[in-house]
């Protein structure tokens, strides 16, 4: 779902930067606001989860990769605002450092995956359970307590029943989601011919009309790619739940936008610098930057990311002149691999670089807050 | 940038006067958090390590040794409490972006390349040497270097021009601000020349006060009967992180030879 540059053209990835900018000014007040301080860090590990998910491509019969995003699981262990700018961040790296996704259109995949994908999915999730609303440690999925959302205390017992409904809830919303971000990736390409084309009639960009483009991405997400979704976000959040369950970890208390949350937000500042990640979630996250490899097992490329060498063999029958004449960004370990290092170990190291510098950019920026909180304050 | 200089020489030569020490903590490991099980290791074999690491970094001819090296630095400080984090950043990120801003004409003169493998190799550089600021107190560092079987009048040396360096830096800038506050001018070029001359007269000063202060540290030192040995009183004990250590040294020659050095 990464677009890459030149698949759509500057004034269209201008207009999904646009469009995508205020989701970002909104998100970043209403984290400033509600989220608790001590819970920014915990946005990086959201972000290096949805980094680590997105490299494990999975294939699909005719030569298609996918993966998943875990927006929906974000936006449900920290808010959908939170999950916005942890995408974000980690969308960021990625074109910049490994050259997933373009540059240009890099506005136009945060408007997909990271504002489409987590509130679609979220909002989808509390439809069909609101009580998601209350924070994962509301989940303490099989135990049987639950956290009050005033206090962010165990204060019961509630029903497996409930427990269920919520992973189950969890699980349609990620599937929503995803597909709701497929399908926004798949109108932006196939509008593309419809709009930019040259003297002769040949598409400047993706060369792919949305009778093609929205099949083309929907298939894959509608079956493997959407179920590998709702099995990464059920999973990771099933898992995270149950280390709340005790209320030792950091995700257990106020951590989405609760009632709680204005009172929470002043009680974190001066928390902020203790509050670390669960060592469950740090065992977690070890395990899927050592399994990242088995993203490698998936050859192929995916619809719509093909590079301007590969176009014209997909059935287009020709190189869009906007993607010939287009400028080439070079990163620095373009697509996670290294020269001279074989590909499981540049995709290991990749994994450790990207999950390391979205931890450091996100409790930095959980620091500064409540520096600056403190500063207020006093 | 002369200020970023003094602090990072201020925090070595101060480093075991954090007040969050305990008495009994001075000198021995770093305040900085729990001790992890690197940090239970010998501190010569961690100093050892860390300079191995540096060496290698430098000599690999492609970025993969270098980057691996990065990527375990970035790991380790991803996971360093809040307070070390800063304190490494605030020591990596300065001298990172000077030696960016002075390789960056290469950019512009069509080698792109040469910026990024030496930055690369300075940011490996600086980042370890700041984890290990971090995990070894100056004490340690010279106790290491000590073990290490390094001539004492070169520690004695070191030692004392890491003191040297701050006190002087402090006297210069306390120097140029009371110039600074006395001098009523509307600037201009007579201004500039007179600054000029002024920093003449500080280093002079500096200078001539630098003999002052030898013969006091002198005097100080025939008064403690110390004449330059240093001793060790704490022995450390082998242990597992030792291992762990020990095996890190192979294995890091044996990365750089296996990555085509």
């Amino acid at each position: 779902m990464h677009i890459p540059d030149h698949y759509l053209s500057p004034q269209t990835c201008a207009v999904m930067t646009a469009a995508v900018a205020p989701a970002w000014v909104v998100s970043i007040k209403r984290i400033r606001l509600d989220l608790p301080l001590n819970k920014i860090s915990l946005m990086g590990v959201g972000a290096a989860f949805s980094f680590l998910g997105m490299m494990f491509n999975i294939p699909l019969p005719g030569g298609t990769t996918g993966h998943a995003v875990g927006g929906t699981l974000i936006a449900l262990l920290l808010g959908p605002y939170a999950a916005c700018i942890s995408v974000s961040m980690a969308l960021l790296l990625q074109a910049l450092l490994f050259g997933d996704g373009g540059i240009l259109a890099f506005g136009a995949n945060c408007f997909n995956m990271a504002f489409v994908l987590p509130f679609v999915g979220y909002a989808v999730a509390c439809l069909l359970a609101p009580e998601l609303r209350n924070g994962v440690g509301n989940t303490a999925a099989g135990s049987g307590s639950h956290t009050d959302p005033k206090t962010g205390m165990l204060t019961g017992a509630s029903s497996a029943g409930q427990t269920r409904k919520k992973l189950i809830a969890a699980a349609v919303g990620s599937y929503a989601g995803i597909n709701a971000a497929a399908l926004c990736a798949a109108i932006e390409f196939g509008i593309q011919p419809m709009l930019f084309r040259d003297a002769a009639g040949n598409a400047l960009y993706c060369p792919y009309g949305l009778n093609i483009s929205i099949p083309g991405m929907m298939i894959g997400h509608l079956t493997i790619f959407g179920l590998a979704e709702v099995i990464f976000t059920v999973a990771i959040y099933a898992f995270v739940a149950a280390s709340a369950a005790d209320g030792s970890s950091a995700f257990s208390a106020a951590g989405t936008f609760t009632a709680s949350s204005a009172a929470a937000h002043s009680a974190g500042g001066a928390s902020a610098e203790q509050s670390g990640t669960p060592l469950p979630v740090k065992i977690l996250l070890g395990a899927l930057i050592v399994l990242t490899p088995l993203g490698l097992i998936a050859e192929g490329t995916a619809w719509g990311e093909w590079g301007v060498d590969e176009i014209a063999a997909t059935g287009a029958g020709y190189t869009p002149a906007g993607m010939a004449n287009g400028f080439s960004f070079n990163a620095i370990l373009p697509d996670y691999s290294l020269e001279g290092l074989p590909d499981w170990t540049a995709y290991i190291l990749a994994a450790v670089i990207g999950t390391a510098l979205l931890l450091i950019i996100f409790r930095l920026a959980g620091m500064l807050g409540s520096k600056k909180t403190g500063a207020s304050a006093a | 940038m002369t200020e970023t200089i003094l602090r990072v020489l201020a925090l070595l030569a101060e480093g075991d006067d954090d007040p969050a020490l305990s008495p009994g903590q001075k000198g021995r490991y770093s305040p900085y958090g729990r001790q992890g099980l690197l940090r239970r290791a010998a501190p010569p074999l961690r100093l050892v390590t860390v300079l191995w690491c540096i060496l290698l970094s430098a000599l690999s001819r492609n970025a993969v040794f270098t980057t691996g090296i990065l990527a375990a630095g970035l790991l380790r400080l991803a996971l360093l409490p809040g307070r070390s984090l800063i304190r490494v950043l605030q020591r990596v990120l300065p001298p990172l972006g000077f030696s960016v801003l002075i390789l960056l004409p290469g950019v512009f003169l069509g080698h792109p390349r040469t910026m990024l493998t030496i930055s690369l190799k300075v940011l490996t550089s600086l980042l370890l040497l700041a984890l290990m600021s971090i995990d070894l107190s100056w004490k340690e560092v010279t106790a290491s270097l000590g073990a290490l079987h390094l001539p004492q009048v070169l520690i004695l040396t070191l030692d004392m021009t890491i003191r040297f360096l701050v006190l002087m830096g402090r006297l210069c800038q306390s120097m140029y601000e009371a110039l600074t506050l006395r001098t009523v001018s509307a600037g201009g070029r007579r201004y500039d020349r007179a600054r000029m001359e002024a920093a003449g007269g500080i280093l002079g000063t500096v200078f001539l006060r630098s003999g002052e202060m030898a013969a006091e540290v002198t005097e100080a030192m025939e008064c403690r009967c110390f004449n330059g040995t240093f001793r060790t009183y704490e022995k450390h004990r082998l242990c597992g992180a030792d291992l762990v250590c020990g095996l890190l040294l192979p294995l890091v020659t044996a990365a750089f030879f296996i990555t085509g050095r």
